[in-house]
């Protein structure tokens, strides 16, 4: 899966831009699997991607369109779905979203992620071990209300303020 | 036809009627003058009244984008804002980063003309459908950031960009700034007054469409060879780590940091306030701009204060040029000054003025409400600065720029103002770069060294500048020669770098950009065949067209001087020590070149 260090990320959005042209053909940073958020009130800028989260909320798809690939990857049959929009509806986070009739959602490029040799800050990282899954469960009452953008939003807040304990810590 | 590049359409609004409408962009106006600066300035040409008031309805403000932003193509995320200037009565303009610019790509908007005056303050919100305006006297007075995130929010949109200006701009202070992607300043010449005069409080942009290139193949791998020229420059680590805030050193080196308003050239104490001293103590993390490999901006926290930047002109404004050598203090005061919507180089330059007068005891304090300061105080520094932006007591005077501020005192104290055209000089004493020095006395905006970037001067790289201006003295910072010709050369560059909206850092401070590549680069880009002689002939044409535009604003061949510090006062010290400028003899040499009367 995708490890992000937020702490890293320099709000260059060039991870977003490789992952929507290679996967498009197309330059609009919009259409990126993966969003990075700049929150300016916190200093925190970041990508927000599929985590693979231990609950695979998206795996609730009426039409049986989504499965999990053998990497973890979520994995959409445009042949079954029918742009219900349950799947965005339940991610906490905003990891997966439909636009223009697509579901974006990050598949790991079929394990060769573009995002992780465009990112050169090392911010973006791909790891193959699948122990760790992070439950989502929190998140997932506190945003239910959300559209897709606020969820991220929410969700990149929530690891800044972590992060800015430590920069607090280290440097003020 | 236009297929490619372009986003094809402009918007015009009328914030007086409320209204808006798009055009298509006219292929053969926009073909020579390929988008961004050059775009803006032959818009003002052609629409703008020449005598109208820089802030009143009638003054046009336009955000320009160029062909290739927001596309792969590295550091090409800029945009510019050009209006008539209430500071300096002439051309008006300034570019920013961050990430307005490839947002507003994104909108199918090459331009956005913005004229009229709105009754309340309200924001816009631009899609690629059109305009929304928006009422907010609620915002009054909110800073930049607060109202980024306000709008962010009240939209449930978090990646739609603001452009915004603050409390300075609303109070119609001359040198207000429009800040964007929370420290991305739109600097120079006020245009964030031009904006709070037409009441509109921010431009918020958020598109869905994309940006098409004609050639991808052969585009991708021109913006790859630019990728590989930034990491593999020899300033990259420097410029990684410090930004231009390397700049402090090495200046400092060359006996040309100005201190105590460039009374001096060397500071004694520039390793308590340089950059490589941000890094180490302050620094947190890298910021970038859309898309670029520099990352060469940083942010940081030093007590309760946390912001982007500093760049090399805010921090030596706020140290050196006021004889101040705390360095906590002059991050404090970037942020403050970001986020009041403040340009720090006529801030610092109303304050520096003041102090040296006071020292050499042409300003009496009461002339000034009682005010008395010098080198260095920090408490009062920190006050004028607010009682700047919010027009308070005679800060209400100060806000008008130093120039005009001056106006109001004796002779003497007038002619200690650095400006030329009205606009503050930047940090860098021009006695001991002559082609800067020049830039400043010739650049459309006033004293700006951006117009041309002529960075190649310090370089030391003689017999590149035998082969490219002609002398081997073009590389020899203190010699006056041959600086015309490398002056009209990296105009050139400058003009096609901002026209393109890329970064100057990139294209000319690294020399990365040239007439080759970004032909290359245009025609893959936008099908439009720009070869490298087209592109310099109509550059050339295009800066004719800014020096027609002055003259309209009445400027003449007397204004493209220096202050007379620089033309007759030695440096006492240093490595720069008993240099001045000869400027009447450069510019002569300059307008000879350009073929100019007058």
């Amino acid at each position: 899966m995708i490890r992000v260090d937020i702490s890293k990320c320099t709000g260059c959005k060039k991870c977003e831009s490789v992952c929507a042209f290679f996967r498009t053909g197309r330059v609009n940073h919009h259409l990126s699997r993966m969003k990075v958020l700049n929150i300016y009130e916190l200093g925190i800028d970041g990508p927000v991607v599929c985590i693979q989260c231990k609950e695979r909320f998206c795996d609730c798809c009426p039409e049986n369109a989504i499965s999990m690939g053998s990497l973890g990857q979520v994995i959409v049959s445009p042949t079954l779905c029918t742009l219900c929009g349950a799947c965005e509806t339940v991610c906490p986070i905003g990891a997966i979203e439909i636009f223009n009739d697509i579901v974006y959602v990050c598949d790991l490029c079929g394990g060769r992620p573009k995002c992780v040799k465009a990112c050169t800050e090392g911010a973006i990282q791909y790891v193959t071990e699948t122990s760790t899954h992070a439950s989502l469960v929190d998140f997932a009452k506190k945003t239910r209300k959300m559209n897709p953008d606020q969820k991220r939003y929410f969700y990149l807040k929530n690891l800044g303020l972590e992060v800015r304990k430590k920069w607090r810590k280290e440097y003020a | 036809m236009l297929r490619y590049g372009y986003g094809r359409r402009i918007l015009r609004i009328d914030l007086t009627k409320r209204v808006f409408r798009t055009e298509d962009l006219d292929p053969s106006w926009i073909r020579p003058a390929i988008g961004g600066r050059a775009a803006n300035t032959k818009r003002l040409f052609e629409e703008l009244s020449p005598d109208c008031d820089p802030l009143g309805p009638d003054n046009i403000l336009i955000f320009g984008i160029g062909p290739l932003t927001g596309s792969l193509l590295p550091a090409s995320a800029y945009y510019t804002v050009t209006a008539k200037s209430p500071l300096t009565g002439v051309l008006g303009d300034s570019a920013a980063g961050g990430q307005f610019a490839a947002e507003m790509k994104l909108t199918g908007f090459d331009q956005i003309i913005i004229t009229g005056r709105a009754d309340n303050l309200l924001y816009l919100m631009v899609k690629e459908s059109g305009v929304e305006f928006v009422d907010c006297p609620e915002y009054r007075g909110k800073k930049i950031i607060e109202t980024t995130e306000a709008i962010r929010r009240e939209r449930k949109d978090y990646s739609l960009q603001v452009a915004a200006i603050g409390p300075a701009g609303e109070n119609l202070v001359h040198f207000a700034a429009i800040v964007s992607s929370g420290n991305r300043v739109n600097g120079r010449t006020g245009m964030g007054a031009v904006m709070g005069s037409k009441n509109l409080k921010a431009l918020a942009v958020r598109g869905t469409l994309s940006v098409e290139v004609a050639d991808p193949l052969s585009f991708l791998s021109e913006a790859e060879k630019i990728e590989k020229n930034i990491l593999n420059h020899k300033e990259y680590k420097k410029r990684y780590q410090m930004g231009t805030t390397m700049l402090m050193q090495d200046l400092n080196n060359i006996g040309i940091l100005p201190t105590k308003h460039f009374q001096e050239g060397v500071c004694k104490y520039v390793d308590d306030i340089s950059g490589q001293r941000m890094a180490r103590t302050y620094k947190i993390k890298n910021k970038a701009c859309f898309n670029c490999n520099l990352h060469c901006s940083r942010y940081y926290i030093v007590d309760q204060v946390e912001a982007e930047g500093p760049e090399f002109e805010t921090l030596c404004s706020f140290t050196s040029r006021l004889g101040n050598n705390n360095l906590p203090f002059a991050l404090e005061m970037n942020a403050y000054l970001n986020q009041m919507g403040l340009d720090s180089i006529s801030t610092s330059e109303v304050i520096g003025w003041i102090i040296e007068c006071q020292e050499k005891g042409m300003i009496k304090p009461d002339e000034l409400d009682g005010l008395s300061i010098t080198w260095g105080e920090t408490d009062k520094i920190r006050e004028v600065v607010d009682m700047i932006a919010f027009r308070r007591g005679i800060g209400d005077k100060m806000a008008e720029g130093a120039k005009r501020f001056s106006e109001s005192f004796v002779e003497a104290a007038q002619k200690l103002v650095m400006q030329v055209k009205g606009l503050d000089m930047i940090c860098g004493d021009p006695r001991g770069i002559k082609a800067y020095g020049l830039t400043y006395a010739i650049a459309a905006r006033g004293a700006d060294h951006l117009r041309a970037e002529p960075y190649f001067e310090l370089t030391n790289r003689k017999e590149e500048a035998k082969k490219r201006f002609g002398t081997e003295k073009a590389a020899d910072r203190l010699a006056e020669e041959g600086k015309a010709s490398l002056v009209a050369y990296s105009e050139k560059i400058a003009l096609l770098t901002d026209s393109l909206t890329m970064c100057k850092n990139i294209g000319l401070c690294m020399d990365i950009l040239n007439f080759e590549n970004a032909s290359s680069l245009l025609k893959a880009g936008t099908g439009i065949d720009y070869s490298p002689e087209y592109l310099e002939k109509i550059l050339g044409n295009l800066i004719d067209l800014e020096h027609r535009l002055n003259q309209k604003f009445g400027v003449r061949k007397e204004d493209c001087t220096l202050p007379e510090r620089f033309r007759k006062e030695p440096l006492k010290e240093g490595p720069t020590k008993g240099s001045t400028v000869d400027i009447q003899r450069m510019v002569n040499e300059y307008y000879k070149i350009h073929n100019w009367e007058e």
